[in-house]
């Protein structure tokens, strides 16, 4: 059953979802380049920003691309605030500070998956209908779904947005200093506190962006994040912690090894694809394909 | 109010003639447990089994004019009208913690009597645990035909397993074929958990007896974070029949991606899950005008059976939904365990195991389309028949087997 | 300071004697099962986590995965058992051997991966081993191992209702776990470990050795995990890849190291102690529920005591010293 239609629809569908996948890891990435931090909360952040889209679609019937701002401004807000009311204190631990920082964080997770189930029961939710939902354009023969259409572009925009934002601008060079260099920007008068968080609220925002467009054609329910964050982790490793870049080649490698995977091996078995290529990458660079250091 | 002394003499005295030896210490309420995942990927279920038993408590401990085992009066009369109790434990879905719970319920909140568990995983360690402290155990809503072939004595299943569910399935589909329907070439498509595995070796060896040819068959991690790669090989084989056994999950991202990726399957077969839960309908209905899903429940009984249309409409009212294939089930497994307690006269375990075993109820007195509930010796009911249920106009219609049916199933569907 | 150091291995030592010989007397008193349930998977966690601890508190490689030995020790115990009808016993060191082979052959290329690379890295490979766990047939994929129960035996460890042997196996791992870490402090390992701790260039001169030493505590490490998993199975008699080797088991071999005190002697017994009791109390009184409060408890405790002790509990315990303490 290998004809050449499969194989191409494949690959289209695995990089459609791998660019969506770099979308939903580059916050991680971000936050690990600026300060060092990993946020095991990720996959939780996605989930609050599905369940933002969902309501503001169910209460006020905005569609989702139209509050995909909203909701990554409300997710700024909120990564900021995690960073301003708990991070800031686990970087601060005099002991085992990764060790900390990670437990925090893993914490804060079962939190958010617990008050998303209090307040937003465990009903499976979604969004029937919407300006993308169930679309599709055909080329050739090749579908191409329109929502994931969408998220693609969106990713690309927005990591040519962030590359543009850290080389271009005033803040974004205080975020690279910082991340460089968190004593000697202190003495320049930048306020380390202000950058990290600053850097929490954009890494959170980059996630909301990518929950708005999942929102559109997956389904939504307190451990949803669950299913996105270990491969959210595995395209940042396999890009190199601390490279943005390193994420957006990360997850099109992911989503195209998952793809092709599943036409070799049964389909339960893809995801040993993509971990065996991230073994195979980090045995050869053990810093991932563009990390630092 | 007070109570003097010679009031509870006389009224031990009277229950003790009334009653049992056993049943003598008998108090005011029977305590029954149940266990479920409350927390976690499968919280959802948990919740609404909840409210499916709170239903079929009310309806044992006041007073309803159902033609259903204990309906009328309150309580127990077997019991001198002792009321149901639930006590609820979460299980996440984790087989010791599932053994854990069972043990919990049992010493300490001391139920005579435990249902669950959703996960056929847990239902091996809950069904062991109830084995051993002789307490009966009701696998309300587990499909695996493994857990009856155990041959313990304590365990029962009021509705069917997978092999019943899939026969009933093909059934069908030999019926549909004598009509002249093309129906040759059939597509598995199921998740990688025991219920996805078990289902799909069912109706590989069902196919294999009855002459189909099954052209995929796709396993998929459930909650997978995409389905393009799976639905592009189900396009690619193009069956006449699409089978999938999945949960809800992964059932929405199924049907979506389906529609992304231009597949349209000439007719869908479902083994329940997913395909049965209001969730999946809310999110991809439109594009599931036609499918057919086998299950447990038929609103269309309410038309025989007001009580039926009666029940879901309390059961709606706590949550929201129509009773479904496990909510049904949940609710009737209540039912038979209380029915079979208020005959056992006594919380002792063997006597509601004896009773248990003894239980023969018309199906006109539940509210599934069962012929009757009557357990063979490995606890099985063997006479509770299986529907296929076409979504048709936003609504559920009977179109198999025969007897049941309100309609004549579309096919193949639009 | 040797003197120092001396005094205090002696004294934790005769703690850990009195420790041990009070809940060897636990089943004497505590009858309920539900009580002496949970008694035994402190216990276990307690030794496991302490197993976890050898690998990654003391060498600092820390693992996500070790719930692929876990898994591993369960199911060549319990394949060895249902194909072959090889007594558990000799099935657990068959799970334990195993494990170990499998931990240094991967270290081999693992430890030349730093922090959260490594981290990932053993997330992933469990993962794999869950994955092909799930397809495997011959293994039961996803259907699982039920373990055929004939009444109570010593030879089989297998007891119907009674969970005193349970409980004492466990008390035996734990305390195995506990010496072997105890040895291993005063080791050449330990000091080995120590000194890299201190001061990474002297992980340059001591390399190979140090590299040989890691091998060492990977293979030990997994051993006794695989144990544990072995237990764990002839405990729950069922097993299926989800129940054993899922990344739950991972978290819960760290998590009590963590919050007890990582790369400590006493972490994680006293990380233990105070978790498992938590976790099934949670979810006995809020469970029940379907609200998510267990969960919201659950993380809210870990999120403080992460925050408010990061050398975790045991540094509650330890008075500051003039001298150092190195632990």
């Amino acid at each position: 059953m290998l004809t050449v239609e499969t194989i191409v629809q494949s690959l289209a569908s695995g990089l459609l979802m791998g660019l969506l996948y770099g979308l939903i890891a580059v916050g991680l990435a971000l936050i690990f380049g600026l300060m060092d931090v990993t946020n095991f909360a990720h996959g939780e952040f996605l989930m609050i920003a599905m369940y933002l889209s969902f309501f503001l679609f169910a209460f006020f019937a905005i569609d989702p691309l139209l509050s995909a701002p909203l909701v990554a401004a409300a997710l700024f807000v909120f990564g900021a605030v995690v960073y301003l009311l708990l991070v800031r204190f686990a970087m601060r631990a005099k002991a085992n500070a990764g060790m900390v920082q990670i437990f925090t964080t893993f914490g804060l997770a079962i939190v958010m998956r617990g008050l998303a189930q209090y307040f937003f029961t465990p009903d499976y939710r979604s969004i029937p209908q919407s300006w993308l939902g169930g679309k599709t354009v055909s080329i050739g023969g090749i579908f191409l779904p329109e929502p994931q259409l969408v998220g693609a572009l969106v990713s690309i925009a927005a990591f040519a947005g962030l590359y543009l934002f850290i080389h271009r601008t005033d803040f974004g060079r205080a975020l690279e200093a910082t991340r460089e260099d968190p004593g000697a920007v202190a003495l320049v008068g930048i306020d380390k506190n202000r950058v990290f968080a600053f850097g929490w609220g954009l890494g959170a925002a980059l996630v909301g962006l990518a929950g708005a467009i999942m929102a559109v054609f997956f389904y939504i329910y307190p451990d949803v994040g669950a299913s996105f964050a270990l491969i959210a982790y595995v395209t940042v490793a396999l890009g190199g912690f601390g490279s943005v870049f390193g994420a957006f080649a990360g997850g099109i490698i992911v989503g195209l090894v998952e793809a092709v995977t599943a036409l070799v091996l049964p389909p339960s078995l893809k995801s040993v694809g993509i971990y065996a290529v991230y073994l195979l990458v980090v045995f050869i660079r053990p810093r991932g394909l563009f990390g630092s250091m | 109010m007070t109570i003097s002394r010679r009031d509870v003499l006389l009224g031990a005295a009277a229950t003790a003639a009334l009653m049992p030896l056993a049943a003598r210490a008998q108090t005011s309420e029977v305590v029954i447990g149940l266990t479920y995942p409350m927390s976690g990927a499968n919280a959802q279920i948990g919740v609404d089994a909840q409210r499916a038993y709170e239903t079929a408590a009310d309806i044992i401990n006041k007073n309803y004019d159902f033609d259903l085992p204990l309906a009328k009066g309150e309580g127990l009369p077997g019991l001198g009208g002792a009321k149901i109790r639930l006590v609820y434990a979460d299980h996440q879905g984790d087989p010791q913690k599932g053994r854990a719970e069972a043990e919990r319920l049992i010493t300490q909140e001391k139920v005579c009597a435990i249902i669950g568990t959703y996960q056929s995983a847990v239902a091996v360690t809950v069904s062991q645990t109830c084995e051993r402290y002789q307490i009966p155990f009701i696998s309300a809503d587990n499909s695996s035909p493994s857990l009856h072939r155990r041959g313990l004595k304590y365990y029962f299943r009021p509705s069917p397993h997978d092999e019943m569910f899939s026969a009933a399935m093909f059934d069908f589909l030999d019926a549909l074929k004598k009509k002249g329907n093309k129906v040759e070439t059939l597509a598995l498509f199921h998740e990688d958990t025991i219920f996805g595995t078990d289902s799909a070796n069912t109706q590989l060896k069902l196919a294999a007896d009855r002459g189909y040819k099954v052209v995929a068959d796709i396993k998929y991690r459930n909650n997978s974070p995409s389905l393009s790669a799976e639905v592009q090989q189900l396009k690619a084989a193009n069956a006449d029949v699409l089978m999938p056994s999945s949960y809800t999950t992964d059932g929405i991202l199924l049907v979506k991606t389906m529609a992304e990726l231009g597949y349209k399957p000439k007719a869908i077969l479902a083994q329940a899950a997913g395909f049965s839960e209001k969730a999946l309908y809310d999110a991809v209905g439109d594009k599931l005008e036609g499918v057919i899903t086998r299950g447990s429940f038929s609103l269309d009984l309410a038309a025989k059976r007001p009580m039926v249309g009666k029940i879901n409409d309390m059961f709606k009212e706590k949550s929201g939904k129509d009773l479904n294939d496990n909510t049904s089930r949940e609710f009737m497994a209540l039912i038979v365990m209380a029915d079979a307690i208020n005959r056992a006269k006594s919380t002792d375990g063997e006597k509601i195991r004896d009773a248990l075993a003894a239980t023969d109820t018309p199906g006109e007195q539940t509210i599934m389309p069962w012929k009757r509930v009557k357990f063979d010796d490995m606890g099985q009911n063997n006479d509770a028949d299986p529907v296929l249920l076409q979504y048709v106009g936003g609504k559920f219609v009977t179109v198999s087997p025969a007897q049941a049916a309100v309609a004549e199933a579309i096919w193949p569907m639009k | 300071m040797d003197k120092n150091f001396a005094a205090r291995r002696r004294r934790d030592l005769i703690i850990a004697a009195v420790l041990a010989a009070i809940a060897a007397l636990t089943p004497l008193f505590v009858k309920d099962v539900v009580v002496q349930n949970v008694l035994i998977l402190t216990l276990m966690y307690a030794g496991l986590s302490q197993s976890w601890n050898i690998l990654s508190g003391y060498c600092g490689q820390i693992s996500l995965g070790h719930a692929l030995y876990f898994g591993l020790g369960a199911y060549t115990t319990e394949l060895l058992f249902t194909k072959f009808g090889v007594l558990p016993w000799f099935g657990m060191l068959a799970g334990g051997t195993v494990s170990a082979l499998i931990a240094m052959g991967l270290g081999y290329p693992f430890f030349r991966l730093r922090g959260h690379y490594f981290v990932i890295a053993t997330i992933v490979i469990a993962e794999i081993g869950l994955l092909l766990f799930h397809n495997w047939e011959w293994a039961g994929a996803a259907m699982g191992i039920t373990i055929p129960i004939r009444g109570d035996s010593w030879l089989k460890f297998q007891f119907a209702r009674s969970k005193v042997p349970y409980f004492y196996f466990a008390l035996v791992l734990c305390c195995i776990a506990w010496l072997v870490t105890w040895w291993l402090e005063d080791s050449k390992w330990g000091f080995w470990w120590r000194a890299v701790k201190d001061n990474p260039d002297a992980a340059e001169s001591l390399g190979v050795d140090v590299f040989n030493s890691k091998m060492g505590a990977a293979a030990v490490s997994a051993f006794l995990v695989a144990v544990g998993g072995s237990f764990y199975a002839q405990f729950v008699s069922y097993i299926d890849p989800e129940s054993v080797m899922g990344f739950q088991f991972s978290l819960l071999m760290a998590l009590p190291a963590v919050l007890g005190g990582i790369g400590t002697l006493w972490g994680p017994v006293l990380g233990a102690a105070i978790l498992i009791p938590l976790t099934e109390i949670t979810r006995f009184k809020f469970g029940g529920s379907g609200s998510g409060v267990d969960l919201i408890i659950y993380g809210t405790l870990i999120v403080l005591i992460s925050l408010a002790l990061p050398r975790g509990l045991v540094s509650l315990f330890s008075r500051p010293k003039k001298t150092g303490a190195t632990r």
